[in-house]
């Protein structure tokens, strides 16, 4: 127990801050008078919306922020020291070494032509004026402290012979090799896999403890925020709306915005009957459009009032610690909250289900790709053919009507599946049917009636839209292609789409450059529903959304699913959507399918060791919940050589429940054990010992 | 126990340029009284403490309002630092004790921490003197109990096993000497699992040896 008598001073203050850009619209302020402090061993999360500020606060602490920003007024104090109305050459001094940032995409912050070796060593090297050989040394005992698997050789190699999340581990390394009394962290595990976050979360949790570095964490996932943050501030259009300890927004949230955001996350937990999103109506203003005298959060709230309209809120301290910039703060009740009449909700009731037909079928299916090999034999023919096995003898059965989650880690397949269904791959062996019609071929070779019945909706509605062609054009090109509804009709139809997707007619003329994240994808449904299919594929149809807009166009997937009795195959990595979304769930690992059952099933135990897994690493939106702590070592392996017996004996974390540490699973494919007549699990484990297992989640 | 466990990292730090006034302000503001002086790469250089910021009284006398303000303004932390080889430093794995010895004998309050040259971190006076009132479990709300025990080897484990047989922990323990009474030790310990009856009958159960005191403390 280490208190203190004299409380140390904060690593930094931020008092007052504003920060304006010069656009062509004039002079835009992006971020108004924010202020936060951040102690040493103290996280402080800053969470909101894209397009809240978030980063530029950050930019603004390490004057980042380019030839057309600046700092309008405030403070920032660092180390007690002011950094605003420093010249450049003070602030080097000033700052130093002593702040650094990791970015979310660790590929960017790594020199792609040298070793990481060269790249850590030259931290210490120009920072600390270390002779190389002990840089070396130390930067080998920093790759270890944050549980790099083999730092000497990884010294040796360069960025993208690592992985993902050895390459952000990497960048952590890095940023840490200075012992920097501030560290920056702006989104950086949104690029990588749930389990891989995981550990990445665990380790910077450790290493604020042991470096008593203050950190400041960007992010707009409220399950990150539960697990790693102490102290969190929620930034809307610029301006900081609320503060406070984790748990006690959590618990109490006092601003209706952070009561919005909660009600817009999917928990863990909660069956897809039960549950609803409900977003936040309208979007984040853009800079130039907001208002001065009023509270700037009154247009999407559902208690503003004629005060609300014409003052601005301060931020106030309504209980010990807990600020808020609301007029209503405290006097706001958010369980006796009604979700308004201009949000628009899915229908009340599940789809027919109809167990008889079925859509699709899917027997043993593999899809292999040619590996060519280097060998001399194979410029002759003579050589081994070597293959990647993407899907490994998948067999699936969809019923009309039904949506079927598949869930997995990068490199397990869920995406080659896909592909294999649309028929932009072509399996290698077993049966594909869809309506009973053999799909074997690819798409060039299939019937337009096919093609029709068969659409597709991407993870990134940016690079799936032409950019040349107005949103209207686009989601007609499909009703005209297939011949939907007859030529003359195609305008009102396309019309009647968009305002299924909840699009006004004005944006039939509109450019995709012109249109939001949210609204692309949005058009993408459009699009994909203009056919009136009867199987529409997800492909991570929502990761690339901020968490409102992430609300809205699952109710909106879920609605139309629901009038139309269209039959989905979702894909995700999300375990908490996938659970709210889906019906059925597929747990894929190097291209086999390990779990499949019911959605209420595989969230419950027996679960198969790797489902297992992958939901103890699902950061839940509420620091309160007791998880289950198991972490999968290392990578998924190379589908090009994949293990023998059970695929994922090499990471399985339950071998040790079986006699002689699970030889078996090294030597035998693992048996398919049915616990119910829909859920089977594959493993060698039997089902009475996984049964007996606790369950991952227990919220308190 | 070793000083890299309660040094204060990330200390604040200036430079050996920076003005007399401007560290000053970063003192007062922060609450600090020592100030690590250093150059690029973290190297120590000297140390501020308040005294390198006091002008001698004799010196002041002689000066005007005017002349304190044009002597302070000029001056540059530089000019005024104990200097690099007059400061005493400790490094991360030096033991707690050894630092309050060396803070005592040489009269000073604080010591900059130091890995090859490098500042990691400060110790100071009310960092150890934090650990001591830690040490004899004041930051736990309980029993502190004074028993003084002939200087014989095993007294102690009679303490332990006397608590123990109750299943009860020891939150924190301490011993000296007895002052004037030599042959005795007395021995503090730390109970919060107990009742103070439950806690007096077991102690004053022990043969050879005396409750002294007992009393509740906590934070």
């Amino acid at each position: 127990m280490q208190t203190r008598f004299h409380p140390l001073p904060p690593i930094l203050k931020v008092e007052n801050l504003s920060i304006s850009y010069a656009t062509r619209h004039g002079e835009v302020e992006a971020v108004r008078q924010v202020s936060f402090e951040v102690n040493r061993a103290m996280t402080l999360g800053l969470v909101g919306e894209s397009g809240c500020g978030k980063t530029t606060v950050a930019f603004g602490i390490l004057d980042f922020l380019g030839p057309n920003g600046r700092i309008v007024e405030g403070s920032i104090k660092f180390q007690g020291r002011e950094l605003v109305g420093r010249s450049e050459k003070e602030l080097r001094i000033l700052r130093g070494d002593q702040i650094t940032m990791v970015y979310q995409d660790p590929m960017q912050a790594l020199n792609p032509s040298l070793t990481i070796g060269e790249q850590l060593a030259e931290v210490l090297i120009v920072h600390r004026s270390i002779p190389h050989a002990e840089a070396w040394r130390r930067s080998i005992e920093m790759l270890e402290r944050v549980y790099m698997p083999d730092a000497p050789n990884v010294m040796k190699r360069y960025p993208h012979q690592l992985s993902g999340g050895q390459q952000q581990r990497v960048v952590i390394a890095m940023a840490l090799l200075n012992n920097p009394a501030l560290l920056i962290m702006d989104e950086p595990t949104t690029a990588l896999d749930v389990t891989v976050e995981a550990a990445v979360l665990d380790l910077i949790e450790e290493l604020k403890r042991d470096f008593d570095t203050g950190i400041i964490y960007i992010t707009h996932n409220l399950g990150v925020v539960a697990r790693v943050c102490d102290q969190v501030a929620v930034m809307y259009a610029g301006e900081l709306v609320e503060c406070a300890h984790v748990k006690q927004i959590f618990a109490h949230p006092l601003h209706p915005y952070t009561q919005g955001l909660m009600r817009c996350v999917p928990k863990l937990g909660i069956t897809k009957e039960e549950s609803r999103l409900y977003p936040i109506r309208g979007r984040v203003p853009a800079p130039q459009d907001r208002p001065w005298g009023a509270c700037i959060f009154a247009p999407r709230c559902d208690y503003a009032t004629e005060r609300c309209r014409n003052e601005r809120p301060m931020l106030q301290e309504i209980t010990p610690g807990h600020s808020a910039r609301c007029f209503y703060a405290g006097e706001i009740d958010p369980s006796a909250w009604q979700p308004s009449e201009e949000i628009d909700l899915p229908l009340p009731g599940t789809q027919t289900i109809s167990e008889h037909e079925t859509v699709l079928e899917v027997g043993n299916l593999k899809t292999y790709y040619e590996q060519p090999s280097r060998s001399v034999f194979s410029l002759f023919g003579l050589g081994k053919k070597k293959h990647i096995k993407a899907v490994d003898d998948v067999s699936l059965h969809v019923p009309r009507g039904i949506t079927v989650g598949v869930v997995g880690e990068s490199g397990c397949g869920k995406s080659t599946l896909a592909k294999t269904i649309i028929g932009l791959e072509s399996p290698t062996a077993g049966v594909l049917q869809f309506l009973g019609f053999d799909i074997s071929m690819p798409v060039t070779r299939r019937d337009v009636k096919l093609i029709q019945q068969l659409q597709m909706v991407f993870q990134n509605p940016d690079s799936t839209m032409n950019p040349a062609y107005t949103v209207g054009q686009q989601i007609a090109r499909p009703l005209q292609r297939f011949k939907t509804v007859p030529p003359h009709q195609v305008y009102d139809e396309v019309l009647r789409l968009l305002q299924a997707v909840r699009l006004d007619p004005s944006y039939y003329d509109r450019f995709p450059s012109q249109l939001s994240g949210g609204e692309k994808q949005r058009v993408g449904i459009a699009r994909a529903f203009a056919s009136h299919p009867e199987l529409v594929l997800c492909d991570e149809p929502v990761s690339a959304l901020d968490v409102s807009v992430q609300a809205a166009v699952l109710n909106l997937l879920l609605d139309i699913q629901r009038r139309y009795g269209t039959t989905m195959l979702f894909i995700a990595h999300d375990l908490s959507v996938v659970r709210f979304f889906s019906d059925m769930v597929a747990v894929m690992y190097l291209g086999h399918i390990v779990e499949f059952g019911s959605a209420e099933a595989i969230y419950a135990p027996p679960y198969h060791p790797y489902t297992e897994a992958l939901l103890s690493a699902v950061p839940i939106p509420d620091p309160d919940a007791a998880q289950k702590r198991i972490r999968l070592e290392g990578n998924v392996p190379s589908a090009l050589d994949p293990p023998t017996g059970c695929v994922f004996h090499t990471r399985c974390p339950r071998r040790g429940m079986l006699p002689d540490r699970g030889k078996v699973c090294e030597v035998e494919p693992p048996p398919q054990r049915y616990n119910t007549k829909e859920h089977y699990i594959l493993c060698h484990i039997p089902l009475e010992e996984l049964r007996k297992m606790e369950p991952v989640v227990t919220s308190s | 126990m070793f000083v890299g466990d309660y040094m204060t990292r990330h200390p604040l730090t200036v430079t050996p340029d920076a003005s007399i006034v401007e560290v000053q302000g970063i003192m007062s503001e922060n609450n600090v009284r020592h100030v690590p002086v250093v150059e690029r790469g973290k190297r120590l250089v000297g140390l501020i403490t308040r005294q390198n910021l006091r002008i001698s009284p004799i010196e002041l006398s002689s000066l005007n309002v005017w002349e304190i303000t044009r002597l302070l303004s000029g001056l540059k932390v530089k000019d005024v630092m104990v200097r690099g080889k007059d400061v005493i430093t400790a490094t991360p794995d030096t033991p707690i004790e050894e630092a309050a010895r060396v803070l005592v004998t040489h009269r000073i309050g604080c010591l900059p921490v130091l890995e090859e040259g490098i500042v990691v971190g400060i110790i100071t006076e009310s960092d150890l003197l934090t650990q001591l009132t830690n040490l004899l479990g004041l930051q736990v709300p309980g029993w502190r109990a004074t028993m003084r025990v002939p200087d014989r080897v095993g007294e102690f484990a009679k303490i332990t096993a006397a608590i123990a047989s109750k299943g009860w922990g020891i939150d924190a323990a301490g011993s000296l000497p007895t002052p004037r009474k030599p042959g005795y030790w007395d021995v503090v310990i730390k109970i919060s699992a107990a009742t103070r009856d439950e806690l007096v009958a077991v102690l004053e159960q022990i043969k050879g040896q005396e409750l002294v005191d007992i009393r509740a403390t906590g934070p």
